[in-house]
């Protein structure tokens, strides 16, 4: 703090009698964002279409409007029970939300009704309509959490409850037999597939276990950020307190042995280890997560086969050995992308149903074939603002158990977009979790509009104005009673 | 806790930025090794979606009439072009062919598809231009169309000649003043539309058949085999012998011995059939006309082996980086310091070996007195809206002899054709046509001891008085080059030159 009064601090001092103007909530702001998101949907939407068969899609009516209603219903949903939240963050997640239908419809489109490509095995042809239906799930239960969760601290009342509910849905692919819980082609273990519809518990879990950690590490950050020895400059944390991170490594290592997929364990513990650092501000629990998670997945890409050869696939995917195997997907997205250059070859010129489930894991990889480059650094950027625009909430509010749970939510984003999109671009070993907004799938879309629900409520009560004091006491009258 | 979210925010942010770089350096840096990967199933189905520009042989020259298409590219249902080679087999070693494996095998095209690949694609760094104003007009992309120096007539009778003749043989014609490539024909050859089919399994059945066929149908004879040049390098021997002065002109006279014993060896060297030559000092060009060995076997003794050796690198030989543009074998004359094998060298046996082309180059190089024109095949290079991209400049590739020696060379050839012993006379002299053509022939032995039937080497040039094209024909196993590869040569004269 510097000794010279900052004036423009306190404008309210300097005229006692004005009004107060009160902080804006920007919806009108928002509105037209919001506008502007679905507009580039249906010229994408559009785009898609013409490039495939040269005309302009029939459904486009039906899912442009269809879509414009949903988020006309957040929109109003927020402009009355979280008014003062932040106006970017749903703009941002309609646009991504967007894009993924129009990505899916394309997939869906290739090889049917002439267009050219391959119909792709794994995707029906009323994908794209089923993705809208989860987008209107995904929007009310954006609505609910809104209309439900009032003030952020509700939550820390269920701390445990949620916390158990979110290990409980972790847990449960893994226990479940591999006919309901494996992903066919994938050899992860992972969902719940009953008369088929398929439900991944671990989206869920995200939102139960970012509760629970925001929770406890609320109460316990004290004892928690208490230094222990000094070593190497850092400080340690004293042996006794080290319990909870190993009981969540050993619970993600279980989760990457028992359900084969590392994309889930690797999320899982960062969201741990990220809140961890946030609660107690030690850098030395960074380290020790960050080290705990490398050497046990070396440990086990040592032991565990299909751990070993994700390692094998990442740094040699054109060896002959794997190219027409294990690594085709990754290297028919890496082709796909290097297909589109800069520019891309817009959208339905491409090839992108030669990738194998791009629809999910390899979404970006498709938008990155027909959009180039140009169109992945716009994506990234937007998913960039979301991450900062949580992370902005979280500062700004005051409650620290609000604070704690949107920074774990909205690092999750970033972190999440790290490991699939690092995966598909061969930056880091490839492991599948969904490309949120983007991935076909309601589990993820429903789970992320419920996170951009709770990072929303989060912006609100942060940004909402302090009740006003009664200003004149003049009126207040003693009222003596006989 | 804010001082750690805002650190989180900025690990947050430099994951995003990692993933940019990496994006970058994945659609900017990588793409051409990605797009050079063999199973690269979008590059592969993507050729197809190419609409390749043309190859056109040159016009008819007394007409100035629109050039024939040898290859064009048909559009099929679905958008997809299918290569097409209306006249096949005749201009197959010219054209080559496009494949479905264009993308993923070294073998996949060949020929001018392969080398002008740039520009029949669109894709050529010159075209840019071009096709960026094709991308606001929204006019569908097509590659450039490649003009050829081939004239149809000459290239017909050629591949005809040769056809009917029925052994491996190539032939090939030059413009001697500019190099320009008039016929380059290849037997036996094979049909490139055959080949351009898009169904893998007839490829492969078509090209397990052509590979394995033991004609080699796919060998280019014109530029990518290599033959003994027999007698006809006795032009070459003659040249450095007027270069190094050892003989002062056509008329001086050489030594001739009816035996000549090879320097250091004690076997000797005889004329065809142990003839002798003329009174045994006949005149330089009495022992061109009848092709007498002992005489320029001892002239290659008597200039030696490294002014050989210059001469001949000088016309050409030795020169293994010659396109026309495309790659043509080198014409090999080995350095030698052996008297004996210099002597066998000089006329043309031991290890000497040659194209038709160089054959063909030679002849154009008396003709045009004394100059080497590099030889090229495309002419002009034309964007798809008739601008021109690219037009040949004619350049020399040296000079090996003077103009006046390069005279008397043309006596002694025409002495061949026109002096009734000589030994292209009854099949390119006055007794076959009226054209003045100016020739030598050659007849190489090859396999060991001479076992195979020798190779008909022929190489000349017309009119002797103003030479309008240099041609060379080789045939292998064709015996006397006067009876297989002359009549060959005439043919396509007599096509070029509109006479009978």
């Amino acid at each position: 703090m510097t000794a010279v009064p900052n004036m423009e601090a306190f404008p309210r001092r300097a005229a006692p009698h004005r009004a107060v103007p009160l902080p804006r909530g920007r919806r009108r702001t928002e509105l037209a964002m919001l506008c502007f998101a679905v507009a580039i949907m249906a010229f994408a939407y559009a785009a898609a279409g013409l490039g495939m068969s040269g005309h302009i899609p029939s459904g486009l009516v039906v899912y442009v409007f269809g879509f414009a209603v949903l988020m006309a219903g957040a929109h109003l949903t927020v402009r009355r029970f979280a008014p003062w939240a932040d106006p970017l963050m749903l703009p941002l997640a309609a646009l991504l939300n967007g894009l993924g239908i129009v990505m899916i419809y394309r997939l869906q489109e290739a090889g049917r009704g002439g267009n050219p490509g391959v119909v792709i095995s794994t995707l029906t042809s009323h994908a794209a309509l089923y993705q809208l239906m989860w987008t209107a799930l995904g929007t009310i239960a954006f609505v609910a959490v809104l209309v439900v969760i009032r003030e952020p601290r509700i939550l820390q009342r269920y701390t445990y409850t949620l916390g158990t509910i979110g290990l409980i849905l972790l847990a449960m692919p893994a226990l479940l037999p591999s006919s309901i819980s494996a992903v066919p082609g994938t050899g992860a273990k992972i969902q719940i597939a009953l008369g088929g519809f398929s439900f991944q518990p671990e989206e869920f879990a995200k939102l139960g276990l970012a509760v629970f950690f925001a929770g406890y590490l609320v109460a316990k950050r004290d004892v928690l950020s208490l230094a222990g020895r000094r070593f190497l400059g850092i400080d340690l944390p004293r042996a006794r307190d080290l319990g909870p991170i190993l009981v969540l490594w050993v619970i993600s290592m279980l989760v990457l042995i028992f359900e084969s997929d590392i994309g889930t364990s690797a999320l899982f513990f960062g969201l741990f280890v990220a809140m961890l650092y946030i609660a107690t501000q030690r850098k030395s629990w960074l380290l020790i997560g960050v080290s705990l998670f490398v050497s046990g997945s070396l440990l086990l890409g040592a032991v565990v086969p299909h751990v070993h050869e994700r390692f094998a696939i990442w740094l040699h995917p054109f060896a002959p050995s794997f190219i027409q195997g294990s690594s085709y997907q990754l290297v028919q997205g890496l082709e796909g992308m290097a297909f589109g250059g800069v520019l891309g070859t817009g959208l339905g010129l491409g090839q992108p149903y030669r990738t194998p489930l791009v629809q999910s894991d390899f979404i970006f990889t498709g938008f990155g074939e027909e959009l180039g480059l140009t169109g992945l650094m716009a994506l990234l950027l937007i998913f960039g603002l979301l991450v900062q625009r949580g992370l902005r909430a979280a500062v700004a509010v005051r409650d620290p158990f609000a604070k704690l749970l949107a920074a774990g939510l909205a690092f999750v984003i970033a972190l999440q977009l790290f490991i699939i999109v690092g995966g598909v671009t061969q930056l880091i070993p490839l492991t599948g979790i969904t490309t949120p907004f983007l991935s076909q799938g309601g589990s993820s879309l429903v789970a992320t509009w419920m996170v951009i629900a709770l990072l929303m409520r989060v912006s609100d009560t942060a940004r909402r104005p302090a009740p006003q004091p009664i200003q004149d006491e003049g009126l207040t009258q003693v009222v003596r009673a006989g | 806790m804010n001082r750690a979210i805002r650190r989180l925010s900025v690990v947050g942010l430099a994951m995003i930025l990692l993933l940019m770089i990496n994006i970058n350096y994945l659609q900017v840096f990588r793409v051409n090794t990605l797009a050079a990967e063999p199973f690269n199933a979008r590059i592969y189905s993507e050729q197809f979606k190419i609409w390749r520009g043309e190859i056109v042989a040159a016009g008819d020259e007394s007409n100035g009439g629109p050039g024939m298409v040898i290859a064009r590219s048909k559009q099929l249902k679905g958008g997809i072009f299918k290569r097409v080679y209306p006249a096949g087999r005749v201009y197959a070693p010219v054209t080559g062919y496009d494949s479905i494996y264009a993308t993923t095998s070294p073998y996949g095209i060949t020929g001018i598809e392969k080398s002008e690949n740039k520009f029949l694609t669109g894709t050529a760094p010159s075209l840019a231009v071009y096709n960026l104003k094709g991308l606001f007009t929204g006019k569908p992309k097509q590659g450039a169309s490649i003009y050829l120096t081939i004239s149809p007539k000459a290239q017909a009778a050629a591949y005809q000649a040769l056809a009917t003749m029925g052994k491996p043989a190539g032939a090939v014609a030059i413009n001697p003043r500019t190099g320009a490539i008039l016929a380059l024909a290849s037997y036996p050859t094979f049909d490139p539309n055959a080949l351009a089919t898009q169904n893998g399994t007839k490829f492969n059945k078509v090209d397990k058949r052509i590979v394995s066929d033991p004609a080699q149908p796919l060998l280019n004879r014109a530029i990518n085999v290599t033959f003994p040049p027999g007698s006809s390098f006795k032009l070459i021997t003659s040249s450095t012998a007027f270069a190094t002065g050892k003989v002062a002109n056509q008329n001086s006279t050489i030594p001739a011995p009816r035996a000549y014993l090879l320097p250091g060896s004690h076997s000797y060297l005889y004329n065809d059939a142990g003839a002798p030559c003329g009174n045994g000092h006949p005149t330089i060009l009495y022992a061109l006309t009848v092709s007498c060995n002992t005489a320029f076997a001892k002239l290659g003794d008597t200039v030696g082996g490294s002014a050989l050796y210059r001469m001949a690198r000088a016309f050409g030989f030795n020169n293994s980086r010659l396109t026309i543009p495309l790659p043509v074998t080198a014409s090999a004359y080995p350095k030698l310091t052996d008297p004996a094998q210099i002597a066998q060298s000089a006329i043309g046996q031991f290890n000497d070996t040659e194209t038709p082309l160089q054959e063909a180059m030679v002849a154009a190089t008396i003709a045009n007195g004394g100059v080497t024109m590099r030889p090229y095949l495309v002419q002009q290079i034309k964007a798809p809206d008739q601008s021109t991209v690219q037009t040949a400049q004619p350049t020399a590739l040296g000079t090996p002899i003077s103009s006046s020696q390069a005279s008397y060379l043309t006596a002694m050839m025409l002495s061949v054709t026109h002096n009734s012993g000589g030994t292209a006379y009854l099949t390119a002299g006055p007794p076959a046509t009226s054209i003045a053509i100016a020739g030598k022939t050659g007849t190489a032995q090859n396999g060991v001891n001479n076992s195979h039937l020798d190779d008909a080497v022929f190489t000349c040039f017309a009119p002797a008085g103003n030479p309008k094209i240099a041609v060379g024909v080789i045939v292998k196993g064709g015996g006397f080059g006067a009876d297989a590869a002359a009549p060959i040569a005439l043919k396509i004269i007599q096509a070029y030159l509109g006479q009978q």
